[in-house]
Order: C-alpha cells, then sequence, then structure tokens
C-alpha cells in the first residue's frame, strides 16, 4: 500500500484538476460569502440583492460564518466530488487500466491509496479554506469579534466541511462501476439534488449527504442540531462504499 | 513441471463469441514465443487471459503455474507487460512516469533504476517532458521501459512496435532478445510478420480464437505460409 500511495500521492500533486479544484474552493468561498453578505447589507430590490438578503442571517461575523457554513456545506461536495470523479474515472477514460494488472501492487491497494490520498487533501482543503476565510474576514474588517465565539464556530465548520469532503469519496464508486468521469458527475448532480429534497422533507440529520451541511448551520438558522449518531453514519457510510469500491478494483475484468 | 506462461484448453466466451477457443500454449524459459493472427483473432484476449485481466470461462491460464487471476505478488513482481495503451500518465514527466512504474513493481532503488533505464532507452533528452508533450512514438518507448524496469523473467508484449519507427522496431527486438538470453520467457503478438520472424523462437498463428499452426521463423515467405494456413483452416471451417 505505502507503494501506491507514493504513486497516487505524486499524480494528486501534478494534476490539473486538483490544483484548480483546490485554488477554485480556497479563493472563491471566502471571497463569494465576503461579496454576498456586502451586497445584502447593501440593501436593494435587485434579484441578487434579494436572494442575498434571504440567505445571510444577522450582522458582521455572525453573517459571514453563517453564509460560510452554507457555501462550505455545498462546495465541499461538489469540488472535491469532481476531484474523486476524475481519480477514479481517470484510469478508464484514458483506456490504462490494464496497465494497472500483472503488478504485485493490487488493484485494490490502488483503489485504497487513492482514497487514502483524497481524504487526507479533504481534510487539507477544509482547514486552508477555512483559514483564508478567517483572514479575509479579518482584513476586510467583516465586522467586531466581539461575542462571537469564532474557535467553536471554526471547529463546527471544520468538522462539517471534512466529512462533506468524506461522503464525496463515494462517487468513486460510481466512476469505478461507470468506468469513467460522466456517470460520477451525473451521480454528483443527483445525489445534490437528493440532499435538497431531503432537507426540504426534514429527514436531512438521517441522509448522511445532508447531515454535515445541517449540522454546519445548526443553530445558526432554524436549524435542528444533528446528533452524535446522524454524523457517525458518514464515516460509516463512506467506509462501507470504500470497502465495496477496494472490492471492485481487485475482481473487475478488462472490458 | 510447468512453464512460465502456459494456457490449456483456455477457452473465453464473449457472448455467443469464441474469442479464445481451446487455447493450448506455452512459453518457455529464454523463449521467444511469437503470436501472429489478423485484427480480432484472439491475441489481446489471450494476453488478457494470462495477465488475469479477464478470467476464462473454461480452461487455465497459468503464470509460473499458478492461475493468473488469484496469482500473488511474489509472482507479479517477475512479470513485465505491455497491452494496449502503454502505462503513462500524461501530467507526470517521463522521470515520474518511470518512478511511478518502478514504485508499482517493487523496485527497491527507485532512483537509479530509473536513471538507468532512461539511458538503456535513449529517453535522456525529454526526462522532464510530460508524457503528454510526447510523440506516439515516445510514449511506446515509456510504456515499454516502465513494462520492463525491473527486469522481469517473464514479459508479455501485445503489438510492442506499434508506432514505432525503423529504428525503434530494431530496438524492440534487440530488448526482447537480451531478455530471453538473460533466461526470460517473452510472450509477443503481432500482425506484422516480419516485425517478428528475425527473433522468434517459435511463431504460432492464431486464427478465429484458435491456435491453427506454427510458422517456421527461418523459413521464407513467410506472408505466404501464413495465408495458406488461415485459408485452409477457414476453407475447413467452411467459412472461406
Amino acid at each position: 500500500m505505502r507503494r501506491a500511495l507514493g504513486v497516487e500521492l505524486m499524480k494528486v500533486r501534478h494534476s490539473t484538476v486538483v490544483v484548480t479544484t483546490t485554488v477554485l474552493i480556497v479563493v472563491l468561498v471566502p471571497l463569494l460569502c465576503l461579496g454576498f453578505v456586502a451586497v445584502a447589507r447593501a440593501g436593494g430590490a435587485g434579484a441578487v440583492a434579494l436572494k442575498a438578503q434571504a440567505m445571510v442571517v444577522g450582522e458582521g461575523w455572525e453573517a459571514y460564518l453563517g453564509l460560510l457554513a452554507q457555501v462550505v456545506s455545498i462546495g465541499m461536495f461538489i469540488g472535491p466530488g469532481v476531484v474523486v470523479a476524475w481519480a477514479f474515472g481517470r484510469e478508464f477514460a484514458d483506456r490504462t487500466f490494464p496497465s494497472l494488472f500483472g503488478l504485485p501492487v493490487s488493484r485494490g491497494s490502488i483503489a485504497a491509496a487513492k482514497f487514502t490520498v483524497l481524504a487526507c487533501w479533504g481534510l487539507a482543503l477544509t482547514i486552508l479554506t477555512l483559514g483564508v476565510a478567517v483572514l479575509v474576514g479579518l482584513v476586510a474588517q467583516v465586522g467586531s469579534l466581539t461575542g462571537i465565539d469564532l474557535a467553536g464556530r471554526l471547529w463546527r465548520l471544520l468538522v462539517a466541511g471534512f466529512l462533506t469532503s468524506m461522503i464525496s469519496l463515494t462517487i468513486g464508486f460510481v466512476a469505478s462501476i461507470g468506468r469513467g468521469y460522466l456517470p460520477a458527475f451525473g451521480a454528483l448532480i443527483l445525489l445534490t439534488m437528493i440532499t435538497q429534497i431531503a432537507v426540504l422533507f426534514g429527514t436531512g440529520g438521517w441522509f448522511p449527504y445532508a447531515a454535515p451541511g445541517l449540522f454546519a448551520i445548526a443553530g445558526t438558522a432554524d436549524v435542528a442540531e444533528v446528533s452524535a449518531v446522524q454524523l457517525l453514519l458518514v464515516p460509516v457510510t463512506t467506509v462501507l462504499v470504500a470497502w465495496a469500491t477496494v472490492r471492485w478494483w481487485n475482481h473487475a475484468e478488462v472490458v | 513441471m510447468s512453464e512460465p506462461l502456459e494456457a490449456r484448453n483456455l477457452v473465453r466466451l464473449f457472448g455467443d463469441e469464441r474469442a479464445v477457443d481451446g487455447v493450448d500454449f506455452q512459453v518457455r524459459s529464454g523463449e521467444i514465443h511469437a503470436i501472429v493472427g489478423l485484427n480480432g483473432a484472439g491475441k489481446t484476449t489471450l494476453m488478457r487471459l494470462l495477465l488475469g485481466m479477464v478470467a476464462p470461462t473454461s480452461g487455465k491460464a497459468l503464470i509460473d503455474g499458478v492461475n493468473a487471476r488469484s496469482a500473488p505478488p511474489d509472482v507479479w513482481v517477475r512479470v513485465g507487460s505491455l497491452t494496449e495503451t502503454p502505462f503513462s500518465y500524461p501530467e507526470l514527466t517521463v522521470t515520474e512516469n518511470l518512478q511511478a512504474a518502478a514504485l508499482l513493481h517493487g523496485v527497491k532503488d527507485v532512483r537509479a533504476r530509473v536513471a538507468r533505464v532512461i539511458d538503456e532507452f535513449e529517453l535522456g533528452h525529454w526526462t522532464h517532458r510530460r508524457a503528454r508533450a510526447l510523440s506516439l512514438g515516445n510514449q511506446q518507448r515509456l510504456g515499454l521501459a516502465a513494462a520492463l524496469i525491473h527486469r522481469p523473467s517473464i514479459l508479455i508484449l501485445d503489438e510492442p512496435a506499434n508506432a514505432l519507427d525503423p529504428a525503434g522496431v530494431v530496438f524492440i527486438r534487440d530488448l526482447m532478445r537480451a531478455a530471453a538470453e538473460r533466461d526470460a520467457a517473452v510472450m509477443v503478438s503481432s500482425h506484422h510478420l516480419d516485425q517478428l520472424a528475425r527473433v522468434a523462437d517459435r511463431i504460432s498463428v492464431l486464427h478465429r480464437g484458435r491456435l491453427i499452426g506454427t510458422l517456421d521463423p527461418h523459413g521464407t515467405d513467410l506472408e505466404q505460409q501464413f495465408f495458406d494456413i488461415v485459408y485452409r483452416d477457414d476453407r475447413e471451417r467452411g467459412l472461406a
């Protein structure tokens, strides 16, 4: 597995998809939140202004961090989901899957290495995004920090962001059995839609794709707290799907 | 005792199509055994079976005496292969691709082995170039270098001369001969008879999934011999 990890790390470090996604999320998420807060506070009756006013709750850091929680819960699923689709679908799209046979390193180890590297990248991405978001907030003087439990709020966002990126790893299963990026992109869109529906129906806490997002905004809006059991379903689902994916890679034929 | 590569009454069906149909076949240590056949004859499927890429419908595909689908790492560490698309990741440089191949093939001294193979395969000019920017011929050369980086004792090459210029074809022939001289078992497929005749110890003809005859590598007019065998088989099956 150590050797497979070395190769997967090398591929991720040099990937345009990974670098682009990292930059887009780390830079755009905080700037988008800052922009929306500014638009909402500027008033106005335009379509964008009204939408921003509906999304932004409270003032200053309260508003900024609340919006950050909403954006992170979607961004950390779609961004890493695209990277996961690429990582697991690329050998099929490039037709290099056959070159992973006849090696002392099993295909299952290669798939497990992909999961490990992407999980670490997801954690690093979350930390980096939150770090930049705080810096942007301070530099832009979003508001006073008095009365704001910044550490507590960031911890909640860190857990939510990492768990969201973790559940996006399940897209790897679709990219594998679908043998390419496109089925995985389809699954990404479909799961995003189902997540929205689950939240609308009030069952999101028990849906592993929605639970981290609800945990991120719990308490800041009219959203109930997510229980530890509900959050635990996220790593459990991820591990089960990862196990199925590794098994599939070990037994899949070249077609 | 089993041979390094062996097929015993090997069959693989794809729906109603018999891609490989009762093939018995061996490659001995120190031997280059060439498989020739028209497009769609079953050469690639036979190689896929011997590399464990697909499971047999019946019969056995053995590598060092072990079922290819369940062979352990200590068997695969002795195997090098190039089938279909060569091993290369477009975003990695030539050096990085070879480092990746060395890691996956279980090479211990990765850096030294990569340096040596770059020299052997005359890839020095392109070491820092990304694989996506290489010509098709150099991508094939990179794939061959990746397949041989661990000095395998069993070598399976499917159309290795694809995209290579005449100098590259001579290079691949020398490469196979050198591997056989160090006692490696070499299986190679091609639909270009002339590329193989000068180097193979045995040439088997595969047609419509079956081995239907052999060619003498030192014989004359191999093309005529090949088509005689193929047309005779088609007539016997009532297909001509």
